[in-house]
């Protein structure tokens, strides 16, 4: 038994394949006896180097015979490996064959593989076994050893292979190289994986492992060119069939697939890396396209940045901002992110290329990462430029626009105050103004100046803000400045229109003071030269009455001393009117429309005129009614000289008279009767005195009738002589009518003359103030002294008997009443009460037919209306009560 | 001047004299007082003047009317007076 060790030394890796050779052998040694695998391998390796010389042109038939002289074992090994081996020996002696053999183990040898125990005799004298076992020893070197199958390499590579390719075919198995095999679902299995249209795996059956394995023997000599190098039936039949002869029939399927694989994994990764290239280029692409792009964009935004042409209005320059940050906010970020991703894409490129070994990218001219990099570079300064410039500008529209509407406004606002000013400017209402209007006139003009002034600097603030307007460049300036001049051409005419209007009314101020004073002038001298006429006039006309030659004289003497006054009161009058003219010709020279009403006077020079021809004319009037009066005084005065002649004689005379009446009566001379004769005398001779009285009366008349009031020629006037005239004729009279009363007094009481003169003698006395009549106070002391001492209530009494009509003085007759009533006996009502019973026939009352009987009709009518109703006892119908009566004569009655 | 009212109750004579009256142009007064009457015990004085007789404003009486008004006071005889 030959035993084989081969270790094979791979690369850095040396695996001990001593396990696997121990099992080798045990196997080994046990087939080795068994001409079964002996024929398998035979057949099997028969197979597979016909398949390798197939490409030299040259078939072996016999395994251990063919080789035997080296010469296809030498073409064998060149066909497998590739490579030259040493020229063969062409002899065909033995030890040309054995060099060849041994060449072929050399060159074997050189290939890492140790050849142990198997020599060129062997060979050369065609040792089956050894033949076997060194084609084996070729096959695993050169056919399974090479196969790596994720750093598993050979048999065990080789088995993994197998697993991995059929893992999906759930029938079936591989976990080794002999019975896994059997049913040859694996090999239809390995040929469906790499090759599903040669089989059609679902038909297959694991019951038909015969059937199968031909199946798979055929396909794989058709289309895989893989030799038959198995026995179907051996396979089957055979328990475990030989491993190597699996394992290189096997073998052939991994390097037809593998090979494909191969073949397919360069392709990949000729495709891979074509691929790579091809994203390269792409990406190369991509990146050039990118920055194209990009810099397209940059190219054209820039301009858009660097844009500086200003617009007009701040809205649409908000609109550019709004546009920059859309810019900013959306347009921008995609792009930024583009560039970024630009670079990414680049050191992504880079770094793939670096990978792969390429060369680095370089971007094509202007599209350098550098370029990139300045030409953002630019477009962030170019944004950084246009932000400051839009807001700048804003910051200017702003300002400009803000400018402009407050020049608007102190423009709108000024051109309506300056609006009216105009024409309020150009009225001339100081025209037909009074002085105090164009005094008020000038105050307002004094406000309205000032106001100008105040608006003065109003007016430079908007010529400023239209500068300034100017200098910013504003759109609509043209518009300002034509406002603006408007405004101030307006200003300055104003300013003109104001200075002219000041001195119109000045002027017209002057003239109409002027006039003023003149109208005062007029006013003061005319009201009292008015006042004066007036008079004059009254004067003159005046209702004079005089009553003497003195005073008519007087009046004459004034109305001289005021003829006197004319010629002066002229002067004054035409210099009053001169006036007047003055006042007209100045307003009539200075246009002056204005009323010539003189305020300070009503008095106007028409009136004064007329007034003054009216004075002119009264005054010959008056003259004549002066003489006229004189004459008349002068008959007056005759006249009352004529009465007073005659006054002056009766005046005295009566008084005389009066006098000698009264003495006679005080001094009781004589007896009554001598009394009355002598009053008689006296009554004669006044009675023939009348004659002299009507005389003066008719004297007295005339004076009346000329209206002559006083008389101062004597002190009697009419009144007076004819109340003396009357009293002396009353007063004899009553004199008389005393005497007679006293003559019947004493008679009828029975006074002795002697009672008579002692009664007249204590009434003189007593007659303090010898009027002929006594005062109360006398009255009383006469009393006393004739012994009647009366308290003041008896006295009082006596007085409302002796003076009833309370005149204070007691009367000589009523004192002789009163005191021949006191020495009397009877109560006068109770004799008429004693006479109505007499006529009653003693009854307490009286009827009426007995008055009528005993009374004559009138007296009886007299008591029958008077008497009251008898109303005592014992009354009949008709009774009339007597008594109440009687004592009501005497007014008195006893209740 | 004072007003004062006498009642003096009846029957007749009073005890006073009345003088005067609106047709003598005097006014109506007591003129006398029977001593002891019944006037005089009621105070009335000489010289007083009637003003009023049993309450009737004696004022513009005659004699007569004024007589008769006191004579038609039987009962009693009210007076107002005046000193």
């Amino acid at each position: 038994m030959t035993h084989i060790e081969t270790s094979v030394i791979y690369n850095d890796q040396e695996y001990d394949q001593y396990e696997y050779m121990v099992q080798e052998e045990e196997w080994d040694r046990d087939l080795l006896l068994d001409p079964a695998w002996e024929k398998q391998q035979r057949k099997t390796f028969t197979a597979w180097c016909n398949s390798h010389l197939r490409k030299a042109g040259t078939q072996i038939e016999n395994i251990e015979e063919d080789f035997r002289n080296g010469l296809k074992l030498m073409l064998l090994l060149e066909v497998i490996s590739g490579e030259r081996l040493p020229k063969p020996d062409r002899g065909k002696m033995r030890f040309h064959k054995i060099a060849n053999v041994n060449k072929a183990l050399d060159f074997i040898a050189s290939k890492g593989v140790k050849l142990v125990s198997i020599g060129a005799e062997e060979i050369v004298d065609g040792n089956v076994k050894m033949t076997l076992g060194m084609i084996w020893t070729i096959i695993l070197r050169f056919a399974i050893q090479d196969i790596s199958v994720e750093e598993t390499s050979a048999k065990e590579g080789l088995l993994l292979w197998c697993q991995r390719k059929t893992a999906p075919y759930r029938n079936v198995n591989v976990q080794n190289f002999h019975v896994s095999w059997k049913d040859g679902l694996a090999f239809c299995a390995l040929i469906h994986r790499h090759r599903p249209d040669l089989i059609d795996y679902s038909k297959l059956n694991k019951d038909d492992p015969l059937g199968n394995l031909n199946l798979a023997l055929e396909i794989a000599e058709k289309h895989l060119d893989i030799p038959k190098m198995l026995d179907a039936e051996d396979i089957v039949n055979t328990p475990k069939p030989d491993e190597r002869a699996i394992m290189t029939y096997v073998s052939c399927f991994y390097h037809a697939f593998a090979g494909a694989e191969q073949a397919e994994t360069a392709a990949n990764r000729i495709c891979k890396v074509l691929g790579v290239n091809q994203e390269n280029e792409k990406l190369m692409e991509e990146y050039e396209r990118l920055a194209s792009q990009l810099l397209e964009w940059i190219r054209r935004t820039i301009p858009w940045l660097e844009n500086r042409t200003p617009e007009k209005t701040m809205v649409s320059m908000q609109q550019k901002l709004e546009d920059f940050r859309d810019y900013r906010r959306m347009h921008k970020p995609p792009k930024v992110q583009e560039k970024c991703q630009l670079e990414i894409n680049f050191n992504t490129l880079q770094t793939k290329l670096r990978i792969s070994n390429r060369p680095a990218f370089m971007p094509s001219e202007g599209k350098m990462v550098s370029d990139i990099a300045s030409a953002w570079q630019n477009l962030e300064q170019a944004e950084k430029g246009y932000e400051e410039w839009l807001l700048n500008e804003i910051r200017r529209l702003e300002r400009l626009e803000h400018l402009a509407e407050k020049f608007r406004q102190k423009a709108s606002i000024h051109e309506s105050w300056a609006q009216d000013k105009e024409k309020i400017l150009s009225r001339k209402d100081y025209e037909s103004a009074s002085l105090t209007e164009v005094r008020a006139l000038l105050r307002k003009h004094e406000a309205f100046e000032s106001d100008l002034a105040a608006h003065q600097d109003r007016v430079e603030q908007i010529a400023a803000i239209a500068q300034e307007l100017n200098e910013l460049d504003y759109h609509a300036v043209a518009e300002v400045n034509e406002r603006c001049q408007r405004i101030c051409d307006l200003w300055d005419k104003l300013g003109t229109m104001t200075q002219k209007r000041r001195e119109a009314l000045e002027r017209t101020e002057k003239l109409l003071e002027t006039i003023d004073q003149l109208f005062l002038e007029f006013a003061k001298r005319a009201a009292p030269f008015n006042n004066w006429m007036e008079g004059a006039m009254e004067d003159l006309q005046d209702m004079f009455i005089v009553h003497t030659v003195e005073e008519i004289q007087s009046l004459i003497s004034a109305h001289e001393q005021f003829k006197a006054t004319l010629p002066e009161a002229d002067s004054e009058r035409q210099a009053i009117l001169g006036i007047q003219n003055e006042i007209q010709k100045i307003s009539h020279s200075y246009n002056i429309v204005l009323s010539l009403t003189n305020p300070y006077s009503t008095i106007k020079s028409e009136g004064i005129s007329a007034k003054w021809d009216k004075v002119k004319q009264l005054v010959p009037q008056r003259d004549q009614a002066l003489q006229e009066e004189l004459a008349r005084q002068h008959s007056n005065e005759r006249l009352r000289r004529q009465f007073a002649a005659q006054a002056n004689v009766i005046g005295p005379w009566i008084q005389k008279k009066m006098e000698e009446i009264a003495h006679s009566s005080i001094e009781m001379s004589g007896t009554l009767e001598d009394q009355m004769t002598q009053l008689k005398q006296y009554e004669h001779v006044i009675v023939n005195y009348k004659p002299n009285i009507d005389k003066l009366e008719g004297d007295h008349q005339l004076i009346q009738e000329s209206l002559i009031f006083d008389n101062k020629h004597t002190n009697y006037t009419m009144e007076h002589i004819r109340v003396g005239w009357e009293l002396l004729l009353t007063t004899i009279a009553r004199t008389m009518n005393e005497i007679e009363t006293q003559i019947l007094t004493r008679d009828a009481k029975g006074i002795s003359q002697e009672q008579m003169n002692e009664f007249r003698a204590s009434f003189n006395h007593f007659d303090r103030k010898k009027k002929g009549g006594m005062e109360t106070d006398d009255f009383r002391a006469c009393l006393i002294s004739m012994g009647y001492d009366l308290g003041e209530v008896e006295f009082a009494r006596i007085m409302t008997l002796v003076d009833p009509n309370g005149s204070g003085i007691v009367s000589f007759q009523s004192f002789i009443d009163f005191m021949t009533r006191e020495t009397a006996d009877t109560d006068t009502a109770e004799q008429v009460i004693a006479s109505f019973r007499i006529l009653a026939g003693d009854k307490p009352y009286i009827l009426a037919e007995e008055l009528r009987r005993e009374l004559p009709p009138e007296q009886a009518q007299y008591c029958i209306t008077r008497m009251p109703a008898y109303t005592g006892p014992g009354k009949a119908p008709g009774a009339l009560d007597y008594s109440s009566f009687s004592t009501a004569l005497y007014g008195e009655s006893d209740l | 001047m004072d007003l004062y009212s006498v009642t003096l109750e009846g029957p007749a004579p009073w005890g006073f004299r009345l003088q005067g009256g609106k047709d003598f142009n005097m006014p109506l007064t007591v003129s006398r007082l029977t001593p002891g009457g019944k006037a005089a015990q009621q105070n009335v004085g000489v010289g007083d003047w009637v003003v009023s007789i049993d309450g009737v404003n004696a004022e513009g009486l005659t004699h007569v009317e004024a007589q008769n008004k006191i004579k038609a006071c039987t009962d009693r005889l009210s007076l107002t007076l005046s000193r």
